[in-house]
C-alpha cells in the first residue's frame, strides 16, 4: 500500500525484485498470485490497463533506451499523442513538462549529444507530459554521474512537492533520507519497511542485506560504537554536524 | 571514418528550401527524378543543373558540403564511367592497347555519370534540408491515403523514427566494443578477408545482444507510456500547405515541362535524322 | 611499468566545422606500480586520455611511452602494447560474446597466439584472481550469468592479458553497493598479487581518497591538479568550481571545522579518519 502524495523508496540489491515490484504496478507484469490495485483499478482487468499506465507513469534506468525520438521536444510529445490528446494540447504539455525539468533550451536538441542526466530529465518530463498521479523512478540515477544524479533527484523531490506521489527505486542510500517511508526488499520479499529513522536504526541488518548506510547513519554509528553518545534518528548531514558540534567542547 | 558520410544528414538552416512543406519536397523529389531519366541529350542535363543550381543556391548549404557527400560513391562513379567509356561499340577515339575509346563511348561514360552525379545531389538536398524526423512525419502523411490498402503508414514511420534515434547510439556502441575487443589484442586490420570476417564475430554478437537488449527495454518504455500502435494517436506536428509551397510547386511544373519539351523536341530531331 | 606522457593532445573531427578538442597539451609521468586515479566531470576527457596509453587512440600530436617504448610511433607493434597494458571499459560485461566464460576469457590470450596449454592456464589464473571458481563457471555461458559475475568475468578477459599496467574506466558503474565494493577489493587485490601499476578512472571521491596514491584532475581536456589524495582534496572551493566534489568525509570535517571544533580538516579523507578525529575530540560519552 503506498499513500497517495507520498515519497516511497524502495531499496535493495540487483536482483532483489525491487524492478519487478515496480512493473507490476503499471501492469507492464502481471501478478502470478496477489493483486495490484492502482487509483481503485485492478492491472489483471484489460480495459483500465492503459488508465493505470497514464497514473503511474515510469522512468527507467538506462538513459539511452527508453527515448524514442530524435528530437527532444518530439519525445516528450510521444505520450501525449499516445493519449491522442488535441495537437495545442500536446503542445502546452510538451512546454511545460520541459520547463518543469528546465530543459526548454534543448528542445530541439538531439539526445545522443545530451549528458546521461539531461537524458533522464527528459524521460522524466515524457511522464509529467501525460499528468500521471504517480511516478515510479526505477533506479534513474544507478547509470549516472553524481552530477546527474543530484539532477535527477531534485526533480523528483520537486514533483512530489507538486502533489505527486513517488516511487524511487534505488540503491543510493543517499538518495533515500528524504523519503516518508523506505522499503528494504531482500530477494523477492520486503525485509524491512518504515519511516528512515526506523529502517535506518537497524543498521546491522541493512548491512547484512548487502546495503550500505547513508552518510550520517554511518558516522553516527560508528561514533557510537566509539562510545559517542550521538542520538538516535540522525539521518542527515546537518543533524549530524548539530549533534557533533552539541557533543564536543569548541576550540 | 563515419563521419565524412555526409548524405542522409541534415544540414542546419532556415532558408526556403528548409522552410519548404515536408510532403511537397517529397514529391519534387520524386519528380526531379523522373526529369533526369527524361533528360536525353546535354541541353537537357543543362537544365537540370540549372535547376539543382537554383535549389542549392536557394537552399544555403555549403557546396563542400555536398560535394562531400559525392565521396563514398566516387568508386560507383568512376566505376560508371570506365565501363561506358570502354564497352560502347561505336567511332573509334583512342586506342589504348586492348582498349578502344569511342566517341559513343565518351558520350555515355559523362552521360551516365552525370546521371548519378545528378541524381545523389539531388536527393541529398532533400535530407540536407529536412530534419530526419520531419522526413519520417511526411512519408507517414505521404502514404495514409494507402492505409486502406493494407500500406502500414504508420508502422513505417515509427520504424523509421526508431532507427533514427538509436543510429548514433548503436554506432557509439559500436565504436566501444571495437575498442574493448582491440585492448584484447584483437585484430581487425590484417589478414584475408575471411579471417577479416570471422574477426567480426567479437564485434557482432555483443552488437546484436546490446542491440536486442535495447530493443527489449525500449519496447516497455513504450508501453509504459502507453503506446498501443497508430490508432487513436493524435500528432504534434502538423503540415502547413503555403504560399511558398504554391510558388515552389508552380516553378517545379515549369521546369518539368521544360525538360518534356525538350524532350520533344529531341525526338523529333532524331526521328527527322533517321527517316 | 612506468608511464610517461608529453605535451599529447587530441583533436576530434580535425579540420570540420565542428572539431573540439578532447586533451589539450597533456603531460605526466606514472612511477612502476603506482595507483593513480583520474577524476572529472563528464566530458573532461578523462576517457579520451586513457584510450591514448595502450593506442587505442592515436594522438593529434605529442607522445605516449609505455616502459620506454613509443607507443605512438609507427614502428611499435600494436599487439606488443596492448599485452602490457590492459583495459576494462565501462560497462566491460556488454563486450562478451564467447559461447563459455573459458573461451571468452581464452580470447586475449588467444590473439597473442600463446599456445593452448598456457591459455588454459591463464584463463586459470584471471578467474581466480576476479574470484570467479574455475570449476563452477568455467563452462558456463557468460549470458546467463548475474550483473556482478559478468563484470567479473569481463575484467578477467583483461587480466588474462598479464598485463602490466591496468586501466580501468568507471568498473563500477551501474553495480549496487556489495557489487561496488567487491570490485575495487578485486582490484587492490590484483595490484597486491601482481604489482601491476592501475590507472583508475572515477566519479566516485571516496573510492579515490581510500585508494590512490596520486590523483590528476581534469577539467576542460587538461590536467589541472595532480598530487596525492591529501593535496588534490585541499581546495575544496577549486574542486567545486569544475563541478566536482569533495570526499563526504572531508567535507563534512571542514564544516565541523568552520563551526568551530578543533578538528584538522585537511587530515580526513575517509570515513573512518572522520570517526577517529571526532571520537579524539574528547565528545561527551
Amino acid at each position: 500500500m503506498v499513500e497517495r502524495g507520498s515519497f516511497t523508496s524502495v531499496i535493495g540489491r540487483n536482483g532483489s525484485g525491487k524492478s519487478t515490484l515496480a512493473k507490476n504496478i503499471n501492469a507492464l507484469l502481471l501478478p502470478t498470485g496477489g493483486t495490484v490495485v492502482v487509483g481503485g483499478y485492478d492491472t489483471r482487468r484489460e480495459e483500465t490497463i492503459w488508465e493505470i499506465r497514464r497514473m503511474a507513469g515510469m522512468v527507467f534506468q538506462n538513459p539511452d533506451n527508453q527515448l524514442v525520438s530524435a528530437v527532444v521536444e518530439d519525445d516528450v510529445a510521444f505520450g501525449p499523442e499516445n493519449l491522442g490528446l488535441p495537437r495545442e494540447e500536446i503542445r502546452a504539455r510538451v512546454q511545460s513538462s520541459l520547463a518543469a525539468v528546465d530543459m526548454l533550451e534543448q528542445r530541439k536538441m538531439a539526445p545522443h549529444l545530451l549528458s546521461g542526466g539531461q537524458k533522464q530529465r527528459i524521460a522524466i518530463a515524457g511522464v509529467v507530459a501525460m499528468k500521471p498521479d504517480l511516478v515510479i523512478l526505477d533506479e534513474p540515477t544507478a547509470m549516472l554521474d553524481p552530477e546527474g544524479r543530484g539532477e535527477v533527484l531534485a526533480i523528483a523531490k520537486q514533483l512530489h512537492r507538486e502533489g505527486i506521489t513517488i516511487l524511487l527505486i534505488t540503491h543510493f542510500m543517499e538518495e533515500t533520507v528524504d523519503s516518508d517511508r523506505v522499503v528494504i526488499m531482500d530477494e523477492g520479499r520486503i525485509v524491512l519497511d518504515g519511516t528512515p529513522e526506523e529502517v535506518y536504526g537497524r543498521a546491522d541488518e541493512i548491512r547484512a542485506y548487502g546495503l550500505r548506510l547513508p552518510f550520517a547513519v554511518e558516522v553516527a554509528d560508528e561514533l557510537r560504537a566509539r562510545g559517542v553518545a550521538v542520538r538516535a534518528g540522525v539521518l542527515r548531514e546537518e543533524e549530524l554536524l548539530e549533534e557533533v558540534l552539541r557533543l564536543c567542547p569548541s576550540r | 571514418m563515419i563521419r565524412d558520410i555526409t548524405i542522409g544528414q541534415y544540414y542546419p538552416g532556415y532558408s526556403l528550401v528548409h522552410r519548404l512543406d515536408t510532403r511537397l519536397k517529397i514529391i519534387l523529389t520524386f519528380g526531379y527524378m523522373v526529369s533526369i531519366f527524361l533528360a536525353a541529350d546535354f541541353l537537357a542535363y543543362l537544365l537540370v543543373f540549372i535547376g539543382l543550381a537554383v535549389v542549392i543556391a536557394k537552399s544555403q548549404v555549403p557546396l563542400r558540403f555536398i560535394l562531400r557527400g559525392l565521396r563514398p560513391i566516387f568508386i560507383i562513379i568512376a566505376f560508371t564511367f570506365v565501363l561506358n567509356l570502354f564497352m560502347t561499340q561505336g567511332e573509334v577515339l583512342v586506342t589504348l592497347g586492348p582498349l578502344h575509346i569511342t566517341q559513343a563511348g565518351l558520350y555515355n561514360a559523362c552521360y551516365m555519370a552525370l546521371r548519378i552525379i545528378f541524381l545523389i545531389i539531388g536527393c541529398s538536398l532533400l535530407t540536407f534540408t529536412t530534419k530526419p524526423v520531419k522526413l519520417t512525419d511526411g512519408i507517414e502523411a505521404l502514404l495514409k491515403p494507402f492505409v486502406r490498402f493494407g500500406v502500414p503508414a504508420h508502422e513505417l514511420a515509427m520504424m523509421m523514427t526508431i532507427a533514427l534515434r538509436f543510429i548514433p547510439t548503436l554506432l557509439e556502441e559500436t565504436d566501444k566494443i571495437m575498442k574493448a575487443q582491440q585492448a584484447r589484442g584483437a585484430d581487425f586490420e590484417t589478414g584475408s578477408i575471411f579471417r577479416r570476417a570471422k574477426n567480426m564475430v567479437p564485434i557482432f554478437i555483443p552488437l546484436i545482444v546490446g542491440a536486442f537488449r535495447m530493443a527489449a527495454d525500449l519496447a516497455m518504455a513504450m508501453e509504459a507510456r502507453c503506446y498501443r500502435g497508430g490508432e487513436g494517436r493524435t500528432k504534434m506536428h502538423e503540415f502547413r500547405f503555403g504560399r511558398k509551397d504554391t510558388a515552389a510547386a508552380a516553378v517545379f511544373v515549369v521546369y518539368l515541362l521544360l525538360i518534356v519539351a525538350e524532350r520533344a523536341v529531341h525526338a523529333q530531331a532524331w526521328l527527322l535524322a533517321t527517316l | 611499468m612506468p608511464i610517461s606522457v608529453a605535451h599529447l593532445t587530441h583533436v576530434y573531427n580535425k579540420g570540420l566545422a565542428y572539431e573540439t578538442s578532447a586533451v589539450k597539451d597533456v603531460s605526466f609521468e606514472i612511477a612502476d606500480g603506482e595507483f593513480v586515479c583520474i577524476v572529472g566531470h563528464t566530458g573532461s576527457g578523462k576517457s579520451t586520455l586513457v584510450q591514448h596509453l595502450n593506442g587505442l587512440l592515436k594522438p593529434t600530436s605529442g607522445t605516449v611511452s609505455v616502459g620506454g617504448v613509443d607507443v605512438t610511433a609507427k614502428s611499435t607493434s600494436v599487439i606488443e602494447v596492448r599485452k602490457k597494458i590492459g583495459m576494462v571499459f565501462q560497462y566491460p560485461e556488454h563486450q562478451l560474446f564467447e559461447e563459455t566464460v573459458f573461451k571468452d576469457i581464452a580470447f586475449g590470450p588467444s590473439n597473442l597466439g600463446l599456445p593452448e596449454e598456457e591459455q588454459a592456464e591463464r584463463v586459470r589464473e584471471a578467474m581466480a584472481l576476479v574470484s570467479l571458481p574455475f570449476d563452477a563457471f568455467a563452462e558456463r555461458s557468460p549470458f546467463e550469468l548475474s550483473g556482478g559475475q559478468k563484470r567479473r568475468a569481463a575484467i578477467a578477459g583483461v587480466l588474462a592479458m598479464r598485463p602490466e599496467v591496468l586501466i580501468l574506466d568507471e568498473p563500477t558503474a551501474g553495480l549496487d553497493p556489495k557489487s561496488h565494493d567487491d570490485v575495487l577489493a578485486l582490484v587492490t587485490g590484483i595490484r597486491e598479487k601482481t604489482g601491476c601499476t592501475i590507472v583508475l578512472v572515477s566519479h566516485n571521491m571516496e573510492d579515490v581518497a581510500r585508494l590512490a596514491d596520486r590523483v590528476f584532475v581534469m577539467s576542460g581536456g587538461e590536467i589541472v591538479k595532480a598530487g596525492t589524495p591529501e593535496e588534490v582534496f585541499l581546495d575544496g572551493a577549486f574542486l567545486e568550481g569544475i563541478g566536482l566534489a569533495l570526499p563526504q568525509a572531508r567535507a563534512f570535517a571542514e564544516k565541523l571545522s568552520q563551526n568551530g571544533a578543533a578538528i584538522e580538516a585537511g587530515r580526513v579523507l575517509t570515513r573512518e579518519a572522520l570517526v577517529d578525529a571526532v571520537a579524539g575530540l574528547g565528545a561527551r560519552r
